[in-house]
């Protein structure tokens, strides 16, 4: 079959936009998903949607093909042109045209006085072949009327059709839009409205922009919509350690948890076989199918309310038994902008001063080896370091002395 | 959902040549130049196709089309539900956009359904109304292309009066502040809005004062040891970077990332937070500061 630019599904694309953008140094012997070819379809369908932000590089081990944006430099997600790239039929895309222009000046009408009206109007013009039915005609009425673009009403015993109106002012939207389209959850919606303005701003842009989520705003958006209206959802899931076997699970969801740090996004959830809150990661999630309503939200919802206050990140630990964690550090005179980064860093933690030089860090949490890259951070002045499971303080000594090694430091 | 053909690219691309082709302006050489300009990069070997032979019926064989309007579409309700949430986020009053046409809406989402975990906790007053006067002054300086006089306190609390050029506003996720990019005869001059206590428009930049300055730029090179998931967790963390990775051996890869030259303290305690999986083996002078960073650790261990 010939090359198509455009695909039906994006399950397939979505799984090679992460191994490109995020790694990038795998040549094509190493795409293990189906065959040769299909790397070298999706590839060159990536490469003609998201072109000027490829690059190739050759090596012993063959040619590597990646994704590099600075996205402090861009202006707009390209990622969310792989989003843009539904394919669709002859029908599709002549009675999006033709029934959107035929009620273009507020009329409704019955699905037969559509269907009669597009063949005198419109397809007249063209080969025979393309003559419209009424069954299909139908079918596409009732597909926009879900999405929103038209509204029906009863006439008598007949269904009439008409466009829904236009009422929001997308013009004095423009400045919102270019902020949220790449800032807001989902933000490829934006885009989409953006795309109707003849003018975008072009004032905005971000640093510490995370772009591949974007890859799973299908995902997300399914979420959402589980979340208001507390419905149960059906998850199939990737292992990280097994990715060949997806695990099926069914979970009442509830928050978002999204890191500005990283970029990954979670689906915090209480599942129902393992009677426990968990996270699952977005980019692991390969389908989120929508249950019934879940008869009792506020005792799922009562545990969450006192599950966040020990939650450091997106782990829960092994056994929800809470970690204690303190950290004494040392600070100069003049340095007392630690402190404020304590204060702003600190998420569910107490900061005290304990003297002129000393600042101590104190939280209770489910899982405290998540502290560890934090604690780090701080390394030249943390005077002390204490945790109620040992292995925290051992690991975080045994890693210093290591990195000491490393830059050629050691006792010796 | 989302992943639907009428947000696509073909469906814009074909809206625009249609508009076109309603007013008559529609010639051949139009048509290859809209589809390459708004297209993907081999769209031009199709959709002309597509259209001239009537696969999809919408063209004539003269280039004019049957319909009657140039081409729109009312909003769906996903793209309403989602300004509608908006709505509801404390920095939309930046903007202020009109609620009007969403009243009856549901918004596809609750604010407090997204838990920005690692956020920092001292994000811009964006509902103060003097930061909002600030911020609309400055967006309106930066749509006219004005020069702007600006008050600030500096890092040690002193006053600042400039004038400087502004060219846009940087938003951070993680920091929760905008920051105006601009530039006046010290250079490129970055500045937190929260820090900005006055704010006024002068007259216009002409064409060539106005030329959109870069930060300066710098290199940083990394070899990282894939244990303890460090490849993924690296990968993800730097992604926001343009960068290349190539791997150099068993389990070990090598990562170029460029940076900002002011972000390098911000960088270096971000590398430090991955402990030894990864290290830093370009530049020598940032080097130079973790290992004084060390050492200084070693020294308050030693006291222990």
């Amino acid at each position: 079959m010939a090359f198509q630019e455009l695909i039906k599904n994006f399950d397939g694309v979505r799984s090679y936009l992460r191994q490109f953008y995020v790694y990038g140094f795998k040549s094509r012997e190493e795409y293990d998903q189906k065959s040769a070819r299909s790397y070298d379809n999706e590839r060159r369908r990536v490469e003609s949607w998201l072109g000027e932000h490829m690059r190739f590089r050759r090596n012993r081990e063959g040619k590597q093909v990646f994704l590099s944006v600075d996205s402090r430099s861009i202006r707009q997600n390209p990622l969310y042109k792989a989003l843009k790239a539904k394919s669709f039929t002859s029908k599709d895309v002549s009675f999006h045209f033709y029934i959107l222009d035929l009620l273009a000046e507020g009329e409704a009408y019955t699905p037969g006085q559509i269907t009669e009206l597009l063949a005198r109007r419109y397809f007249c013009h063209f080969p025979p072949e393309h003559l419209p039915e009424l069954s299909t005609v139908r079918k596409k009425l009732k597909e926009y009327t879900a999405l929103g673009l038209l509204q029906e009403e009863k006439r008598g015993k007949e269904l009439c059709y008409s466009r829904s109106p236009e009422t929001v002012n997308l013009r004095r939207w423009a400045e919102a839009l270019a902020f949220y389209s790449e800032e807001a959850p989902l933000g490829v919606i934006g885009s989409s409205l953006l795309d109707k303005l003849e003018n975008r701003p072009t004032h905005y842009s971000f640093k510490h922009h995370y772009l591949l989520h974007a890859a799973d705003s299908e995902i997300l958006l399914h979420l959402l919509l589980a979340i208001d209206s507390r419905c149960r959802l059906e998850l199939t899931n990737l292992r990280r350690k097994s990715p060949g076997r997806p695990v099926c699970h069914r979970v009442y969801p509830m928050k978002i948890y999204v890191s500005t740090q990283n970029g990954r996004q979670y689906l915090l959830c209480y599942h129902y076989s393992f009677r426990r809150m968990m996270f699952f990661r977005l980019d692991y999630i390969q389908t989120a199918v929508l249950l019934e309503k879940e008869p009792e939200p506020e005792k799922y919802e009562s545990f969450y309310r006192s599950f966040r206050s020990h939650v450091w990140g997106s782990s829960t630990g092994e056994d929800f038994t809470v970690d204690d964690v303190e950290m004494t550090l040392y600070i100069a005179e003049g340095e007392d902008y630690i402190l404020r980064r304590l204060e702003r860093e600190k998420r569910n933690g107490q900061v005290i001063r304990l003297d002129e030089h000393r600042l101590v860090y104190r939280v209770r949490t489910y899982d405290a080896t998540e502290l560890l890259p934090w604690i780090r951070s701080f390394t030249g002045r943390i005077e002390a370091l204490k945790c109620s499971n040992p292995h925290v303080v051992r690991q975080f000594y045994a890693d210093l002395d290591a990195l000491d090694a490393l830059y050629g430091g050691g006792d010796g | 959902m989302i992943f639907n053909e009428i947000y696509g690219t073909y469906y814009n691309m074909l809206a625009r040549l249609l508009s076109q082709a309603v007013d008559g302006e529609l010639t051949e050489e139009r048509l290859y130049a809209t589809v390459q300009q708004e297209g993907y990069e081999e769209s031009v070997l199709t959709v002309p196709k597509a259209l001239k032979e009537q696969s999809w019926p919408l063209l004539k064989e003269d280039l004019t089309t049957p319909l009657r309007h140039k081409p729109t579409m009312p909003l769906t309700e996903l793209q309403k539900r989602w300004l509608k949430a908006l709505l509801q986020d404390p920095r939309i009053r930046l903007f202020d956009p009109p609620a009007v046409g969403l009243e009856e809406v549901a918004p596809l989402f609750a604010p407090d359904t997204f838990v920005y975990f690692d956020r920092y906790l001292d994000g811009d007053p964006f509902e103060d109304p003097h930061y909002i006067r600030r911020f609309r002054c400055i967006l309106s300086a930066i749509r006219e292309k004005r020069r702007l006089r600006i008050g600030f306190a500096g890092t040690h609390g002193r006053e600042h009066l400039w004038n400087c050029v502004p060219y846009r506003l940087e938003y951070s996720s993680k920091d929760d502040k905008f920051r105006l990019i601009s530039a006046n005869k010290r250079g490129v001059l970055t500045i937190n809005l929260s820090r900005i206590t006055y704010c006024q428009p002068l007259g216009l930049c002409a064409g060539e004062d106005y030329r959109p300055r870069e930060l300066s730029k710098r290199v940083l090179i990394l070899e990282l040891t894939d244990e303890r998931n460090a490849l993924e967790r690296v990968m993800h963390h730097f992604s926001h970077f343009q960068r290349e990775t190539e791997r150099i051996g068993e389990n070990r890869y090598r990562l170029r990332l460029t940076y900002e030259r002011g972000d390098e303290t911000e960088l270096l305690i971000r590398v430090l937070s991955f402990g030894p999986v990864v290290q830093v083996v370009y530049p020598e002078d940032f080097i130079r500061d973790l290992k004084e960073r060390l050492e200084k650790q070693k020294k308050l261990r030693a006291r222990e």
